[in-house]
């Protein structure tokens, strides 16, 4: 373990170092903010999480997981409650409920006559609630407020740490089972024709996006993790028909995104949660307004140019 | 009725299988048994279990009761040798989704790769053993769609999505082909294309499945008829399943082509097998 420790703290400690030899290119009106530990800290899990969550965004964009993204995320709540209770990692507990709840609304879903939507709402909403109830009977409001909204400026080496890990362990994973996920997002009734156990591709697929929303909790909370979650697959989406390229563009969206709306929320002194969502959500309309093939500007001309 | 069965291999053998969708039966004590090297047509109407008897042969429905066989042996280990191939319904695929033609068919060999080197299968296409951009490529020339390799598969006709889904299950090069509706809404040349591509491949020696509603195509190309509506109602040769009676009887029109018995996909899919 020692020696896994001390591993990843190189790691951790290099990635700044050749983060800020990246960053110090830039003007010092930029740079400067950039000098502080915090911040470097800050930088690295906001690169970090920018990258899994585009990452995972393209899956969840193409399955339709939005809604179902949106209902892990709250209900890992009360899971992260739990484990800062009893001194365990966040990961742990958030996995837990975030697990429960999946399983809870399949068993709705196939059991009654309730529909997917309805099952959905009905049991992250309840995990949600549980989770409040917890956090204001154990911990200061400040505490909730951080988990919801994120905290990036305060940003402990420890939860750095996770982070890394976490998304070391999130690319791996895509990589390794890189055509068993694709298969199982473009068509599940032929990934099972072919033998994949599909159950195992679903439930995995699950976990990571717990495992991602977990690394994202202090970045930018667990209301606004959904946003980073859709936005960067959405806007790949229309810029490209590979999905190999869609991967890139989303996490280069991502990473983007998270650069400079940590940057924006220091210069403005605003939420970092919020506005890297706000960088986002712009960069989504840039290319559903400018996107060769889908942009409404270049349709709209196209549409002229044949009237 | 069955005679002409009983001294052939079978492929797939169906043995007292249920088979049910939250709580309503389907599919009730199916005993079937799929002529090996033959070319078979399931007909029914529509909700007639025919796509329910697919989802159990490609194992993404759970049966609730009844066991089935592939050459004797239990069919999830064909499954996993690569051994069944699936042609889905045109409804069934998400057209946006952000792949190549060619992606989409290579798509057939991914069962077959995982018994590639591990270096291999973790490295980009170029590295892949060269006989599965092989397969690919006959199954495209095969169903004439070579020259469309690069396009999305979205920007594709009807008849071309469905001649790519055809190359998908051609690509794997297995020993049964399961085909949902390969004819259906499909343009004329593309459907005769189709047809001589399945004929072709039962001359190889493979046994094709298929659901349908084109009955002149049944009376003229297949070897065996299966009529089904939640029970098997008839099993033979195609002159003696397709009479005009039989089909009445099974409340079928014999000149219905285009109806399809499933729904397209639900907004926010779920669950494991089906999302």
């Amino acid at each position: 373990m020692l020696i896994i420790e001390a591993l990843s703290d190189a790691l951790v400690n290099g990635l700044i170092a050749a983060l800020m030899a990246v960053v110090n290119l830039l003007p010092a009106s930029v740079s400067d903010a950039f000098q502080y530990a915090f911040m470097q800290r800050a930088l690295l899990t906001s690169v970090l999480v920018g990258a899994i969550c585009g990452m995972l965004s393209c899956y969840v964009v193409l399955k339709r997981w939005s809604l179902l993204g949106d209902a892990i995320s709250h209900a890992v709540l009360p899971g992260v409650a739990v484990a800062y209770l009893l001194g365990w990692p966040f990961f742990v507990g958030a996995f837990i409920t975030g697990a429960l709840t999946s399983v809870g609304i399949g068993a709705i879903e196939r059991n009654t006559r309730i529909k997917a939507d309805a099952a959905m709402g009905l049991m992250f909403t309840a995990s949600f609630a549980l989770g409040v109830v917890i956090i204001s009977k154990l911990a200061s409001s400040t505490h909730l407020m951080h988990i919801l909204f994120g905290n990036v400026l305060g940003v402990k080496h420890s939860a750095l740490m996770l982070t890394f890990v976490a998304s070391i362990i999130a690319i791996l994973t895509v990589w390794l089972a890189y055509r068993p996920l694709l298969l199982y997002a473009f068509d599940p009734q032929q990934a099972q024709a072919l033998g994949f156990n599909t159950q195992i591709i679903h439930y995995g697929l699950i976990l990571l996006l717990t495992l991602t929303i977990v690394a994202s909790l202090e970045t930018v909370g667990i209301i606004l993790v959904v946003a980073m979650l859709i936005t960067p697959g959405a806007t790949a989406h229309l810029l490209t028909d590979r999905f190999k390229v869609m991967l890139l563009i989303s996490v280069s969206i991502g990473v983007c995104s998270a650069v400079i709306g940590l940057w924006l929320s220091v210069v403005f002194n605003v939420a970092s949660g919020g506005a890297i969502v706000l960088v986002a959500f712009s960069m989504f309309i840039l290319a559903l307004l400018f996107s060769p093939k889908q942009g409404l500007v270049f349709r709209q001309w196209r549409h002229r140019k044949r009237v | 009725m069955t005679t002409d069965v009983v001294n052939q291999a079978v492929a797939i053998d169906i043995h007292g299988l249920y088979a049910a969708y939250q709580r309503q039966v389907v599919l009730e004590n199916i005993h079937l048994a799929f002529p090996a090297g033959k070319w078979t047509a399931i007909v029914g109407p529509n909700g007639a279990g025919k796509s329910t008897l697919f989802h159990v042969l490609t194992g993404s429905m759970k049966a609730l009761e009844g066991s089935v066989n592939a050459f004797g042996e239990p069919i999830a280990r064909h499954r996993r040798a690569g051994q069944i191939a699936y042609m889905a319904q045109r409804e069934a695929i998400e057209w946006d989704f952000p792949v190549s033609v060619w992606d989409t068919v290579m798509g057939g060999r991914y069962g077959h790769m995982r018994k590639d080197a591990l270096w291999r299968r973790l490295l980009p296409a170029r590295w892949h053993h060269a006989r599965h951009a092989e397969a690919v490529h006959e199954a495209l020339m095969a169903v004439d769609m070579r020259e469309h390799a690069a396009r999305p598969i979205g920007a594709l006709s009807g008849g071309q999505k469905k001649r790519v889904l055809l190359a998908r299950a051609l690509a794997q090069q297995a020993s049964i082909l399961l085909l949902d509706e390969p004819l259906a809404g499909v343009d004329p040349p593309s459907e005769q294309l189709i047809l001589a591509v399945l004929r072709r491949e039962r001359e190889a020696g493979k046994t094709v499945i298929m659901v349908t509603h084109d009955m002149p195509g049944a009376r003229r190309y297949v070897d065996h008829v299966v009529l089904i509506n939640r029970f098997i109602r008839g099993t033979g040769a195609p002159d003696d399943m397709l009479s005009e009676a039989k089909l009445a009887e099974l409340a079928v029109s014999s000149i219905e082509q285009t109806a399809t018995d499933r729904q397209t996909r639900p907004a926010a899919s779920y669950s494991p097998a089906q999302g």
